[in-house]
């Protein structure tokens, strides 16, 4: 049998499949229209124009990668027939090369075959240089990827890749059509506005119309693979407004059904629940809001260059027992209650998530002052002249602790800086504008690289599940300075080869096991052994749902929208 | 008249010219980068990449130039295409959104109608209430329509359209389901049904424009009538033994109108600006959106351009002021 | 002495104890705490074809006096006969049917023009109100009164602003004639004119008056212009009128020490005479009408009076024929008949 008829043979099945589908069972586009609503509007239907949530999530409707993440960070298949591995031999022996092997009968929505040759243009796509691909990162260490016949796509590695689930996971990877984007590589990329807000895709819907920055009509597709699914007709994915009213828009006037990241105050949490047509679901994933310490000096009285720099040691902070104490001092619980509600818990951890990598350490969730302050006393730090602020060698115990402007952060640092002067170390507290501190501007001295501040207040998660990149940015390689522009990404300045020794070893670890444990015990060397970072609450996803919307699971690994083909209307 | 016009307009064109630098400028120089939105996840090097392949980290003089040549050369260039069919543009880069990379006209062609409809008739609305009660309160200076038109402006004038806004919300959406709180731009009015459709969702963020709007207008209007009506000219017209109907709307209102006619005309360029904060809360997404979405983001090549259209806009409508100064008031003449 | 002219005709116009009192409102709850009694009682008739000329310092009441009389405002008090109706009680739909027998000269023809209206609109507006002319025929009476009042016929499609003083004053004239009026207010009409054009507008006046036999009310504070135009001269001082005399006596020998000392600042054109005139200057300002003096009005200033002046208010009494005056002094040496303006209604104009 060869592929033609062996083609036509699954169509058939597909066909019968259909005819044979009982009534009772889900309907293709039965149910009508959803509403779906982003605060922060859609700007463009490609992610790899685009790295913003909103696209991620928008685009992961209409175009899809070979495999994404379920609600527990668990790999699923979804272009292709099995999740490759070692074992099932998709994983060569000496990790160097992956191999999928795409669902047979796969059609884009324009009605012709998904073939491993696209997956391969979406590299090219991607890497060439002139295009400005925001998920190049993504195909970082590939050597070549290759269509080794029509539904087989193999992916060779420059160098051993314990974690292969980088490139084409996740919806931030998915594989766009060579035949609608062949006019889009390099430089002509940025002004293909008809493909990056239209593009052909696999996924359960397809774009009908779409206004920038507002709104996106989508229909569902005719060639979805499952006949039966998704269940709604259209769908209308708004842009607009803020947390609060588009958390009011589905759980008090009913006017949508979903609203993503409601993140809401504890208190308004409990007013819209009343409401009664909706509710707040969340998800937790790796979102880690953390005081991060700074372990190099950022006085103002160095030269230009100079502050922050591995070269000048923290005066107070390079003692751990300093670190500790600062960590000693939080309430985490009361954080949790104040900023978060149903939308965090405390974390002793910078990995929470997944289970098998979270260090089982939970020594911080109690408040303990009073251990704090004789740790500082054993540190040499007393308070001497009785102003309530410690010193030592005629030094004060004095930090500045900055954050991006935000009412969340700003009542945390205002609960820290009490914490703290209970404890005897003098508070200054700081806020920046988000797009100044998160900005990356070498030119300014406010950016959270430049880190001109013993602690700053922020977060920050990684994709996908592997943690190793995200472990890796604590080398002395990756400090940021003026020497590369202030792009580095060790914000904390670590430079300790006990931890980088470890970070080898994972690069060499397949095992998973294995891994969990390096892992978890990095994670130790910046937390509970470290305190370089203070971590404080892990943030869930909070989103809000119609309650006549059913089928909807929150995965906060993947797209939000990861599984709109399940979702149905509750009559 | 016409000379004036000539020589008002070249006159714009240096000013323009020097405008849009400025705005350039400020906006460069402004804190922030297209890539404060972009997750911390994503590499420094690909940062970088994504700069270049945008053009934002050229020299700013280089992205100024580029800016004028797009604006001035290439952009009428495509609208003459797409009128006459040529190929002038020649496939030239238009100005694209850094956000998007949409070309920012087409943005602007997206979002005009909701604002023109929304925002548009909130002002028209607005006038058209402000202007009676302008007349009545100063016909009738110090009664209680008056004192109460005074209350209600002062109110009007002093709470700010966020928390009107959202009050309407609460009350008519929430609490009275009355209205939608969410205006819908892909409704398209066809037949009476999706018609009143339009009318319900437009009822709010009318509401609290027009509001806002009429208590301004309301007392240009009353004081230019109560300068009026105490003029020699009032009395000429009393003692002709003409009608109050007649002293009041013919000879008084006419003569009233020419400065609150020229507040009406400089107020137009701000309903192309659209009104940020109506079309946040009832996510009308307009202009205003655009413009406040693209600061936040950093998207100069969008904030330039939109900003630089409501300054052309502001000086046009400076000229249609002068202008109908001239044609109402007999007194003013350009010559 | 209506038998002594030998005249049996009413007069035109007849103001009986007219006052004018604009309240004042003070306080946070601007309570009524006074008024200012801008014309308080005031009593005269003009006889048909007369001009009576109104004059006195600025403020003393004179414009008032005049906008009373055509109701351009409510009055307090008083009657105003005009032509047999009274005006003062019409309603405004009467009022409205009335104004073509009376009609108004401002004193600023700038301002009391519509600036948004041309000189035909002008002239043509109140005959689109009182009059069922054709429009040709309007055309023609528009075209008839700039003719009468010397305007060329091609400004009429022209505005306000486009003309000189005077002939925009000769618009309001001609805007005032249009309905045939009897009685005409002239409230200054010159007061605002360059010297050259003064004359001009005031022969206008007069050639107007013979032509169509016109009753005037030609208020203003220039007493040489009164002289020229006025046949008798009421003499105003905060709100009262102080002396009425035909315009020969008065100017010859004023009675009243107000009057007195009013026309000794009118230059004289003998040179003889003029320098022999003897000015008389008044100390002190006028008082506030809100707050007149008790006793006689100009007894703060009055430098003849007496204790009895501080006391009670003289009535305007006729001291000799056709001479009224309110003053003590006057009417105690003149032995006066004790005949008042009040009771007596029969006063006449000495050219009747």
């Amino acid at each position: 049998m060869n592929f033609r008829t062996a083609l036509l043979g699954t169509t058939a099945a597909a066909t019968a499949f259909i005819g044979l589908a009982p009534a009772a069972h889900a309907q293709r586009a039965a149910d009508g229209n959803v509403k779906i609503l982003y605060f922060q509007a859609v700007s463009v239907m490609n992610p790899y124009m685009s790295s913003g949530t909103k696209d991620v999530h928008g685009s992961s409707l209409v175009i899809e990668p070979l495999a994404g993440f379920d609600e527990k960070g668990g790999l699923v298949p979804r272009l292709v027939t099995e999740i490759p591995s070692v074992e099932n031999g998709g994983i060569s022996k000496d990790l160097t090369t992956i191999t999928w092997k795409l669902t047979p009968g796969l059609k884009w929505s324009d009605g012709t075959p998904v073939t491993a040759d696209d997956a391969v243009f979406t590299y090219e796509y991607c890497t060439n240089a002139d295009m400005g691909c925001s998920q190049a990162a993504r195909f970082q260490g590939i050597k070549t990827v290759e269509a080794t016949d029509p539904q087989t796509i193999k992916i060779t590695f420059t160098t051993p890749k314990p974690n292969p689930f980088s490139a084409f996971v996740g919806a931030a990877s998915p594989v766009l059509q060579r035949a609608q984007f062949k006019d889009c590589v390099g430089a002509a990329a940025q002004t293909c506005t008809e493909q990056n807000t239209k593009p052909v895709g696999t996924g359960p819907f397809t774009v009908t119309d779409f206004k920038v920055n507002d709104v996106v009509q989508l229909a569902a597709n005719a060639n979805y693979r499952d006949p039966a699914k998704p269940a709604f007709a259209t769908v209308t994915l708004k842009g607009g407004g803020d947390a609060r009213a588009s958390a009011r828009a589905v759980m008090e006037t009913g006017e949508f059904d979903y609203a993503w990241n409601t993140q809401i105050n504890p208190e308004f949490q409990a007013q819209l629940a009343a409401g009664g047509k909706g509710e707040l679901i969340s998800a937790f994933s790796n979102n880690v809001e953390r005081i991060e310490l700074n372990l190099t000096d950022p006085s103002p009285d160095l030269p230009e260059g100079e502050r922050s720099q591995i070269k000048n040691p923290h005066p107070i902070l390079s003692d751990v027992r300093v670190r500790r104490a600062l960590s000693m001092a939080m309430d985490r619980q009361l954080l949790v209650d104040v900023g978060y509600g149903a939308a965090g818990k405390p974390t002793c951890n910078v990995i929470p998530a997944p289970e098998i990598y979270a260090s089982p350490n939970t020594n911080c969730h109690v408040q303990d002052i009073e251990g704090a302050k004789a740790l500082l006393e054993e540190a040499g730090w007393t308070d001497s002249n009785g102003d309530g602020i410690r010193d030592k060698d005629g030094k004060k115990l004095s930090l500045l602790f900055q954050t991006s402007v935000n009412a969340v952060r700003q009542d945390f640092q205002a609960l820290v800086k009490g914490w703290w002067t209970q404890i005897g170390v003098e508070t200054e507290l700081k806020a920046i504008e988000p797009s100044v501190f998160f900005g990356g501007d070498p030119g300014t001295p406010d950016t959270y690289q430049r880190f001109y501040a013993e602690a700053q207040l922020d977060t920050l998660d990684y994709d996908g599940t592997d943690p190793e990149a995200y472990l890796g940015q604590y080398v002395c390689a990756n400090v940021p300075g003026p020497g590369n522009g202030w792009r580095g990404t060790n914000i904390n300045r670590l430079c300790d080869p006990a931890y980088e020794k470890l970070l080898a070893d994972l690069s060499k670890t397949a095992d998973l096991n294995e891994r969990a444990k390096i892992i978890i015990s990095m994670n130790d060397l910046l937390t509970k052994d470290g305190y370089v970072s203070i971590p404080l609450v892990d943030r869930a996803r909070l989103s809000a749902k119609s309650k006549t919307l059913g089928g909807v699971v929150l995965n906060a690994w993947d797209s939000e929208l990861w599984n709109a083909s399940d979702w149905y209307r509750i009559k | 008249m016409l000379t004036f016009v000539i020589r008002r307009l070249l006159l714009a064109i240096p000013t323009l010219l020097l405008i849009s630098l400025v705005i350039f400028l400020l906006v460069d120089l402004a804190p922030g980068s297209p890539m404060s939105e972009i997750p911390r996840t994503v590499p420094p090097e690909v940062r970088e990449r994504m700069m270049q392949a945008m053009g934002a980290n050229e020299p700013v003089v280089v992205r100024y130039l580029l800016w004028l040549r797009q604006f001035f050369l290439v952009e009428p260039a495509y609208v003459i295409d797409s009128l006459m069919g040529t190929n002038l543009a020649g496939g030239a880069q238009r100005v694209l959104s850094w956000q998007s990379r949409m070309p920012v006209f087409d943005i602007i062609a997206q979002r005009l109608p909701q604002t023109l409809t929304v925002i548009g008739s909130a002002y028209l609305v607005g006038v058209l209430i402000a202007l009676p009660i302008g007349i009545y309160s100063a016909y009738r200076q110090y009664s209680w329509f008056d004192q109460l038109g005074t209350f209600v402006t002062m109110v009007g004038s002093s709470v700010p359209t966020f928390f009107t806004g959202v009050l309407l919300i609460i009350v008519f959406s929430v609490n009275l389901g009355w209205f939608p709180s969410i205006y819908d731009t892909t409704l398209e009015v066809t037949d009476w049904a999706s018609f009143k459709m339009q009318i319900m969702q437009m009822a709010l963020p009318v509401t609290m424009l027009a509001l806002h709007n009429a208590t301004e207008i309301s007392r240009y209007m009353r004081s230019s009538m109560l300068e009026n009506l105490g003029q020699d000219y009032v009395r000429t017209a009393r003692a002709k033994g003409m009608s109050e109907r007649v002293v009041v709307l013919k000879h008084v209102l006419r003569n009233s109108l020419i400065p609150v006619v020229t507040v009406i005309a400089l107020g137009i360029p701000t309903i192309f600006g659209g009104a940020i904060i109506a079309e946040q809360v009832f996510k009308v997404n307009g202009l205003g959106t655009a413009l406040i979405g693209a600061i936040n983001a950093s998207d100069l090549p969008t904030v330039q351009t939109l900003t630089f259209i409501f300054a052309v806009l502001i000086v046009f409508f400076n000229l249609v002021a002068d202008i109908l100064y001239g044609i109402l008031d007999p007194r003013i003449r350009y010559d | 002495m209506r038998d002594a002219t030998g005249s049996a005709e009413p007069p035109l116009v007849r103001v009986r104890d007219l006052k004018m009192f604009f309240p004042v409102h003070t306080g946070v709850l601007r309570r009524h705490t006074g008024d200012v009694k801008a014309v308080d009682g005031v009593s005269f008739d003009i006889m048909e074809g007369e001009t009576l000329g109104l004059v006195g310092e600025s403020g003393c009441g004179k414009s008032t006096v005049g906008r009373a009389l055509l109701r351009l405002c409510e009055i307090t008090g008083g009657s105003v006969t005009i032509g047999g109706v009274d005006v003062a009680t019409l309603s405004p739909a009467e009022l409205r049917k009335a104004r073509p027998l009376m009609q108004m000269v401002f004193q600023d023809p700038q301002a009391s023009l519509n600036p948004r209206m041309t000189v035909a609109a002008i002239i043509g507006e109140p005959l689109d109100e009182h009059t069922t002319l054709s429009r040709d025929e309007k055309l023609a009476r528009i075209y008839e009164l700039m003719d009468a009042v010397g305007l060329n016929r091609r400004f009429a499609s022209h505005y306000p602003h486009e003309f000189s003083g005077g002939q925009r004053q000769r618009i309001g004239i001609a805007r005032a004639l249009a309905l045939n009026p009897k009685f005409i207010v002239c409230d200054e009409p010159i007061a605002a004119l360059d010297v050259s054009i003064q004359a001009q507008v005031v022969n206008l006046l007069e050639d107007l008056q013979d032509r169509l036999g016109l009753t005037y009310l030609f208020i203003s504070h220039d007493l040489s212009m009164v002289r020229h135009i006025a046949d008798r001269v009421a003499v105003m001082y905060l709100g009262q009128i102080a002396e009425l005399s035909p315009r020969e006596a008065l100017y010859a020998e004023p009675l009243h020490p107000y009057a007195k000392a009013l026309l000794s600042a009118v230059p004289e054109p003998d040179p003889d005479r003029e320098a022999t005139r003897k000015r008389i200057i008044l100390k002190g300002d006028v008082p506030s009408p809100a707050n007149p003096p008790k006793g006689c009005n100009f007894c703060t200033r009055c430098p003849e009076a007496q204790e009895r002046c501080h006391s009670t208010a003289p009535r305007l009494s006729e001291v000799a024929p056709g001479r009224f005056v309110a003053c003590h002094r006057v009417t105690e040496s003149a032995g006066a008949t004790g005949a008042t303006m009040a009771n007596e209604h029969n006063q006449m104009g000495e050219n009747e």
